[in-house]
């Protein structure tokens, strides 16, 4: 099995695209079984939209600037992830919070706004290849 | 020689005196002994020290002498602080002291305080996780953690002697200025503009750490600490202005946060400081003049009462945080010495006020500037562009200069008594700025705009410039390709010092603005640079390297240390990264 596979949610999620970063080492190599979290909110180009709007209605934009390319906070559109970008990392992530920062908003939005928040974010592209800047052409 | 030829001449030497005298700066006394104990120097902030040994004519053949990685990456804003023969740095986050021992060859540590500071902070405060500098007083270095603490450290044994918790980040307040004492208080405030805090200058007990009193910046009278038996204004009358200024009760998340510089006049016995801007940036949300946020206010230190106040920006619609030092500096205005404050405001104007009344003397634009044509010297209010106030209910409003980042932002500037001018680090830039209706939600950002930057005219994004600020006139100005973000130092040998943001420290000719030495310091400069005596009688220019502060959420490509967080250039500004990356250095240099 594919490290990284066995992180992916049940149900209906899309075929993710490869994620760098964030991988953990599975302790004595046994990969965690398939999590339970039930997407509440499908990832449509609506509830992306929608997203898009809760992401400045509730001051997402004021640390991750608009377009989520970061600020105050890192970029959400970079294709990278600090702790996680699985659908329920993500979630997790704006649920609970994360240490350097980022607040919880669990206790203030329902999870049908999140799960929105995760498809805004989920469906910003990451540009081309960023690994290499140039600048002697 | 005849009896009135030599009385001529005793009255001439006189007034030689005096016309020297009048350009001195109160409380600079310290500036011939070779220490650097307080942020700015003195407290009148000039950052001005008497040494002498450094001149235009051999400035050229200064060298690095030292150099030391602090371990820390991210903004080295603020400056060190040399006591005796003990040199003292405050890192960024995690705000670690490091003391040098100047004694010994290397200058090895003589201890190290590794405080605990609450990694949240890291992303509650809005412009990186810089720390202004710390003060020595009574044996103990003191300054603030970035969580909201401030600790005092005794210097024979880098002990804890107490901290004290002074703000709350749940509440968006993060705590980087530096704090300045004053007889026993020792005077800190918070950051938080962008979070919609209510700003406020606190004192605590120099001894114990205990918070003595609060002065909120907005608000009731009570809370403020403005009575009617002692609060005078130049111009604006009546009670609670910091409640009657606001609609409704949008002055409780107001802003007019405490972020910069502080400064203290002993005979007066006032403490100065500048309010940062009104929260949240759409206007709409909180008509009025919106007192005492973007302003100046000076309390007492004994028990914080405010004495005057000065607003710099009515209704605040750009961001213009007036946090930026209050130079104290006696000039010759109108044909008399006028003790004055002179003020560098991030909405572009320098001004010049009485320091006792709060009167205004003199304002002119310092950098172009279109928000407002100029400052009425009767009413104190400037005369504001109608088509450039900013709300959601105007739309997007273009060519607004400068940016809310300012003509000048933390990077404070510096005054010689000698040259009797100021210098200052500046940016030249300008705005769009679109305003949206904003939620308050504790501990998140409440701001509501968006604001793309621009170069201002003539295409350089940054000036160091000499600035006369008896008549409003600069003087000389050596253009930079970046907006210019370090502090400036001026020194009794006529040499002035500041470093870029694509990582040159520079000295040029305080007279000519000639540049004279200038040194790749391995990151760009944020910080301020100082000047002391060392133990083997040199004199030696001690400055940070390492990028930061706005310019970290502005061009996050200049990270490279966190493979998760890959940013695109800063539109206005997309080559920096190719001159810097983040770095963490302390650097000394002498002849």
């Amino acid at each position: 099995m594919t490290p990284g596979a066995a992180a992916q949610g049940t149900g209906n999620a899309p075929a993710l695209p490869a994620i760098r970063y964030d991988q953990h080492v599975w302790a004595g190599g046994q990969p965690p079984p398939a999590g339970t979290w039930a997407r509440p909110t499908p990832a449509t180009q609506e509830t992306s939209k929608q997203g898009e709007q809760f992401f400045s209605s509730f001051n997402c934009d004021g640390c991750h600037a608009s377009g989520a390319v970061g600020a105050v906070g890192p970029s959400l559109a970079d294709g990278r992830w600090r702790y996680g970008g699985t659908d329920a990392a993500i979630f997790y992530s704006i649920f609970y919070g994360r240490p350097r920062g980022m607040p919880a908003f669990g206790g203030l939005l329902p999870a049908e706004v999140i799960g929105s928040l995760v498809s805004y974010i989920r469906s910003l592209e990451p540009r081309g290849d960023v690994a290499t800047v140039r600048w002697d052409q | 020689m005849l009896r009135s030829a030599r009385i001529h001449r005793v009255v001439l030497l006189l007034l030689c005196t005096l016309r020297f005298a009048s350009a001195q700066a109160p409380g600079s006394e310290r500036a011939a002994d070779g220490q650097w104990v307080m942020p700015a120097h003195d407290y009148a902030a000039t950052r001005f020290s008497a040494l002498r040994e450094i001149t235009p004519a051999n400035a050229k053949q200064l060298r690095a002498a030292w150099s030391f990685s602090t371990g820390v990456l991210g903004g080295h804003e603020g400056q060190p602080l040399v006591v005796g023969h003990t040199m003292y740095v405050v890192t960024p986050y995690p705000n670690v002291l490091y003391a040098f021992d100047l004694t010994h060859e290397g200058y090895p540590l003589r201890w190290k305080y590794r405080p605990w500071v609450n990694p949240v902070a890291i992303g509650i405060a809005c412009c990186d996780v810089v720390n202004r500098g710390a003060v020595f007083a009574a044996g103990k270095i003191i300054y603030n953690l970035l969580d909201g603490f401030t600790v005092a450290i005794d210097t024979a044994s880098g002990r804890e002697v107490w901290k004290t918790q002074i703000a709350d980040v749940n509440l968006g307040e993060t705590t980087p200025m530096a704090p300045l004492v004053v007889k026993d208080r020792v005077l800190v405030g918070t950051s938080g503009g962008e979070y919609g805090v209510r700003g406020w200058l606190k004192a605590l007990d120099l001894e114990t750490g205990r918070i003595v009193w609060t002065g909120y910046n907005v608000g009731p009278d009570s809370e403020v600490l403005a009575s009617p038996a002692r609060f005078r204004t130049a111009y604006d009358s009546g009670a609670n202005l910091g409640v009657r200024t606001w609609s409704g009760d949008s002055w409780r998340h107001g802003g007019a946060p405490v972020w910069g510089w502080l400064s203290y006049d002993p005979l007066l016995d006032l403490v100065y400081y500048g309010t940062g801007n009104a929260a949240p940036w759409n206007t709409d949300q909180r008509a009025g003049d919106n007192k005492w946020a973007a302003s100046v206010l000076a309390r007492s230190p004994g028990d914080g009462s405010l004495r005057w106040a000065y607003q710099f920006t009515p209704g605040d619609a750009w961001d213009f945080d007036a946090t930026q030092e209050m130079i104290l500096a006696d000039l010759p205005i109108g044909g008399r010495t006028r003790q004055t404050l002179v003020h560098f405001d991030k909405n572009g104007f320098a001004y010049t006020l009485d320091r006792g009344t709060g009167e205004l003397l003199v304002a002119a634009p310092y950098v172009p500037t279109t928000w407002a044509t100029g400052v009425d010297l009767a009413t104190g209010r400037p005369r504001v562009n109608p088509g450039k106030v900013t709300g959601a209910s105007k739309g997007n409003v273009t060519d607004i200069c400068p940016t809310l980042e300012g003509g000048k932002n933390q990077q404070p500037a510096a005054f010689s008594p000698i040259t009797g001018l100021f210098y200052v680090p500046t940016s030249n830039m300008c705005m769009d700025f679109a305003a949206n209706a904003v939620t308050y939600i504790a501990g998140t950002p409440f701001m509501g705009a968006t604001t793309p930057y621009r170069a201002g005219p003539g295409g350089n994004l940054g000036a160091f410039i000499a600035w006369d600020a008896a008549r409003g006139k600069r003087i000389w100005e050596i253009k930079e390709p970046y907006p210019v973000w370090g502090g400036a130092l001026v020194t009794g040998g006529g040499v002035v010092f500041y470093g870029t943001l694509d990582g040159w420290f520079k000295a040029a000719d305080a007279r000519t603005g000639a540049v004279l030495w200038k040194f790749k310091a391995g990151s760009g400069i944020v910080g301020n640079p100082v000047t002391f005596r060392g133990s083997d009688g040199k004199q030696y220019v001690a400055i940070y390297a390492g990028i930061g502060g706005d310019w970290f959420l502005l061009s996050g490509d200049v990270r490279s240390d966190d493979p998760a967080d890959v940013r695109p250039p800063a539109s206005f500004m997309p080559d920096i990264a190719r001159y810097t990356s983040q770095g963490g250095i302390v650097w000394l240099f002498s002849l």
